[in-house]
């Protein structure tokens, strides 16, 4: 297995890539540190909804993870080097964790210090808020991760698909159809940094805390069984 | 000395020909690759699931203004005529501004269809050893998918306007009243079409990997998009204006608020809707220019 | 049942394979004993299809495949026993050769791996260029490193699809002579190729696939005997060509002769024994000398191309 997750590392670490991730990374962090310096505190809606609902997990996080989680077997697939791994006396399970822990592993450094140097900065040094920012954020990127994993593995079009997802269901219907939100991995990683933090960000609809942790707990099995189950069913190239 | 023996060679007949008909030039050339850009944007001529996806957006498009046309309609039912616009439900001039991130995401989607797959598989050397120029094929390329952009564009804005003729109690007094959304929403659809085309096919062109270019695109749209908003509110002033104007997804609508007179929706709020019509406009075509600019040079360097 | 007095180590029984309306592969059945087997047929024939199916990349539309008794399909530990090289010749750019076959090595349980990775390398001639990342590498130098992988684990099976793309032909001998020395330690090669010399050189059985199906099985001599509705084309060059064409055209066994302007004679029989035996005796009664007596089509190449143009 660790031969899959270090070699799914390099092949994702490209230095561009690299770099693209800390500018983003480091943009929500700017934003926290200039509405700090202005003259009116963003209340915390505001900060919520303009920095880490519309830009971290409305933007950043979901876009960054769709282009490396794809990427894990998408490329493989493309460069037709898949085979490589398949042709190994290995249960399936043990190529495509590996592949999924080492999306992880690239993506969730650049958000969740992104996540946590934002809402410190924000919410002036409190802990408790930032760490609860923090593991909602490195939920959503666990969660984003299992599925756009699985969606490189079933279409060519993972790219254009997960597009859809996080522009069109999550970005556009949730804002009109209310209940869009309770097939939105974006509004369970909101839920969740509601719960850990029930003080500070107050719940405003039915998403509650439990159904935001069991709604992720499904999620991520889901997505991880029918990565492995299309692993061994398809035709590999 | 040793003199060579003479090589022998023969030559059979196996029903070769020689091309006698006519031979079309460089413009049937630049016709071909557009026809072919045009096909393969909207997935025709291929199987069944290289449709889908664009097929989506365009229906998502049209559904969007055909729901809208069905609100209004009921609004100026059951409130008479006027009613939507006084309780402020969008029409044609908001629909750029509303559908705008469904069209970037579109272009992102497509447009490196159109270049990308061309240079990963060396196909692009084909193409450079026609009586075609680099630049040939990628103007072929743009203009393919500016084309197509155009439809998707004006394709909704027409449906609402049915929608909003046959909505109406009197649909040909309507189309007096508003004929001149036609020409507007033409207009603006071309710009937004003229933007997303240039950007779209920008991006691909720095990347064999289509996915690479279409998740670049969307983040450029998307991330500055609140990023800009909200430097700007909290710098304000001349300074938060020109932040706001690297909003990238409102630049395109900013110039369909000066076709339709007024700001959209959801330009409204943006600082840089306070700029004059010169500046907004002005800052369109450097955002074409330039990066139109930067394909041809991309471009230009390539040799088959 | 055996092949060539070998139990059968791949089972392919009525095996097809269509994609909607394109039939790739059409009820196709063979076994395959260990030695060397060659897959030949033009392109697009389904020689690909077919291996893809044998190693279980593919799944078959109708048929079983199974090796070494056990279906192959979904069947990970059985990789343990194979050793696959796709026709496919990407690798990973930025790994090293070295680092390429080590990670091969590890994914295949080898043990004592060093040892095993240097062996590999060695058997392709590549351990100076094994340090270098692979990107570097010509096409030559990537199927060898890519065949040095396939071998690392010592497997008793070996599937290879267009193993000698882009070799040289020093390449190949060395090749040639590395399959026969893993054949007669008794292992399993199934070799496709579009190289007739190189397979009729190799391969002690040949699998001729054409139009998705398979065409003709076996040693392509006996596959030669068997074509019995083609005559063979014997060339004869000697002192007297039209006096012997004369006297040759009369035996029973001889269906035609040609003379071409150069004083050759083809003969067409369809009984090569008899003309074995008639030939010297016709030349000797009228003091003809015999130069030169060659079967025209005792090579894999004519029966290939007979057969293909057979099944158009």
């Amino acid at each position: 297995m660790s031969s899959v997750f270090f070699l799914t590392l390099r092949q994702l670490s490209g230095r561009w890539r690299l770099i693209i991730m800390t500018a983003l990374g480091g943009m929500p962090v700017l934003i926290a540190v200039t509405m700090l310096q202005s003259s009116s505190a963003p209340s915390v809606q505001e900060f919520e909804s303009y920095v880490l609902s519309a830009m971290l997990a409305g933007a950043i996080l979901p876009l960054i993870v769709l282009a490396i989680a794809t990427a894990a077997f998408a490329n493989e697939i493309e460069d037709k080097t898949l085979a490589n791994l398949t042709l190994a006396p290995i249960p399936r399970w043990q190529i495509v964790l590996p592949k999924l822990l080492a999306s992880i592993c690239i993506a969730a450094p650049f958000m969740v210090a992104s996540a946590f140097g934002t809402s410190f900065v924000a919410f002036s040094g409190d802990w408790q808020a930032a760490l609860a920012v923090t593991a909602a954020a490195l939920v959503g990127v666990t969660l984003y991760s299992s599925a756009f994993t699985w969606l490189g593995l079933e279409t060519t079009r993972a790219m254009g698909y997960g597009l859809l997802y996080i522009v069109l269901w999550e970005g556009f219907f949730a804002r009109y159809i209310a209940g869009v939100r309770f097939f939105s991995i974006r509004y369970y990683s909101i839920g969740l940094m509601r719960g850990f933090d029930a003080r500070r960000f107050v719940t405003t609809d039915d998403l509650s805390f439990l159904f935001a942790i069991v709604a992720s707990i499904v999620v991520l099995v889901g997505f991880i069984l029918l990565s492995i189950r299309r692993l061994r069913h398809m035709d590999v190239p | 000395m040793v003199t060579a023996v003479p090589r022998e060679g023969t030559v059979f007949d196996i029903g070769y020909q020689r091309y006698t008909g006519v031979r079309e030039g460089r413009n049937r050339a630049r016709l071909s690759v557009v026809k072919d850009g045009v096909r393969t944007s909207l997935g025709l001529g291929r199987g069944a699931w290289a449709k889908v996806l664009p097929w989506l957006f365009i229906v998502v498009l049209v559904m969007i203004a055909f729901i809208w046309a069905l609100v209004i309609g009921a609004a100026e039912r059951m409130g008479g005529p006027g009613t939507a616009a006084e309780i402020g439900i969008p029409s044609h001039s908001d629909y750029y501004g509303v559908a705008s991130i469904i069209i970037f995401v579109f272009a992102a989607v497509v447009a490196p269809e159109l270049l990308c797959p061309d240079r990963r598989d060396g196909v692009i050397s084909l193409y450079l050893v026609r009586p075609l120029t680099s630049l040939d094929y990628v103007f072929a390329r743009w203009i393919a998918f500016f084309l197509v952009m155009v439809a998707v564009a004006w394709l909704p804005q027409f449906i609402m306007l049915i929608g909003l003729c046959m909505g109406d109690a009197a649909p040909v007094q309507y189309l007096r009243q508003h004929w001149l959304d036609i020409p507007r929403f033409l207009a603006a659809g071309v710009a937004m079409s003229a933007y997303t085309t240039t950007l779209g096919l920008l991006t691909a062109a720095f990347t064999t990997r289509r996915a690479y270019a279409s998740v670049f695109l969307v983040g450029l749209f998307a991330i500055t998009t609140p990023f800009t908003t909200g430097m700007a509110m909290e710098i304000g002033g001349t300074a938060g204006r020109w932040i706001s104007m690297f909003n990238l997804s409102n630049i395109p609508v900013h110039v369909n608020d000066v076709i339709f007179g007024q700001p959209s929706s959801v330009t409204r709020a943006a600082p840089a809707a306070e700029f004059s019509a010169w500046v907004l406009v002005g800052w369109y075509l450097l955002w074409i220019i330039v990066p139109a600019g930067i394909l041809s040079l991309r471009y230009r360097r390539l040799t088959p | 049942m055996t092949v060539n007095g070998a139990e059968p180590v791949i089972t392919v029984d009525r095996v097809s394979r269509w994609f909607g309306s394109v039939v790739a592969v059409s009820d196709v059945t063979f076994d395959i004993a260990p030695g060397i087997t060659g897959m030949l047929g033009p392109n697009g024939a389904g020689k690909t299809t077919l291996l893809r199916m044998m190693t279980g990349l593919a799944d078959v539309s109708s048929g079983t495949v199974t090796v070494c008794g056990q279906p192959v399909r979904r069947n990970p530990p059985l990789y343990r026993r194979m050793g696959v090289m796709s026709e496919h010749e990407t690798v990973y750019g930025f790994l090293k050769g070295r680092d390429f076959v080590k990670m091969m090595g590890r994914l295949r349980g080898v043990e004592d791996l060093d040892a095993a990775v240097d062996r590999a390398i060695g058997f392709v001639d590549l351990a100076d260029a094994s340090k270098r990342a692979m990107r570097t590498y010509s096409r030559g130098m990537r199927q060898r490193m890519r065949l040095a992988a396939t071998l690392v684990h010592d497997p008793e099976i070996l599937i290879l699809d267009e193993p000698l793309n882009g070799a040289d032909p020093r390449q190949r001998v060395h090749f040639q002579s590395l399959l026969e020395k893993l054949a007669a330690e008794g292992r399993t090669i199934v070799l496709s190729s579009h190289i007739l010399e190189e397979v009729e050189q190799v391969a002690d059985t040949v699998l001729l696939i054409v139009n998705g199906k398979l065409a003709a099985s076996g040693d392509f001599r006996a596959i030669r005997v068997a074509l019995d509705e083609r005559p063979y084309h014997v060339l004869v060059v000697s002192d007297s060509p039209r006096e012997l064409a004369a006297a040759v055209v009369k035996l029973d066994s001889v269906e035609a002769v040609n003379v071409d302007p150069d004083g050759r004679i083809v003969v067409l029989s369809r009984n090569v024994r008899d003309l074995q035996v008639e030939l010297p005796r016709i030349a000797k009664a009228a003091s003809i000398s015999l130069r030169r007596v060659e079967p025209l089509d005792d090579s894999l190449e004519s029966v290939f191309g007979y057969l293909v143009e057979r099944q158009r």
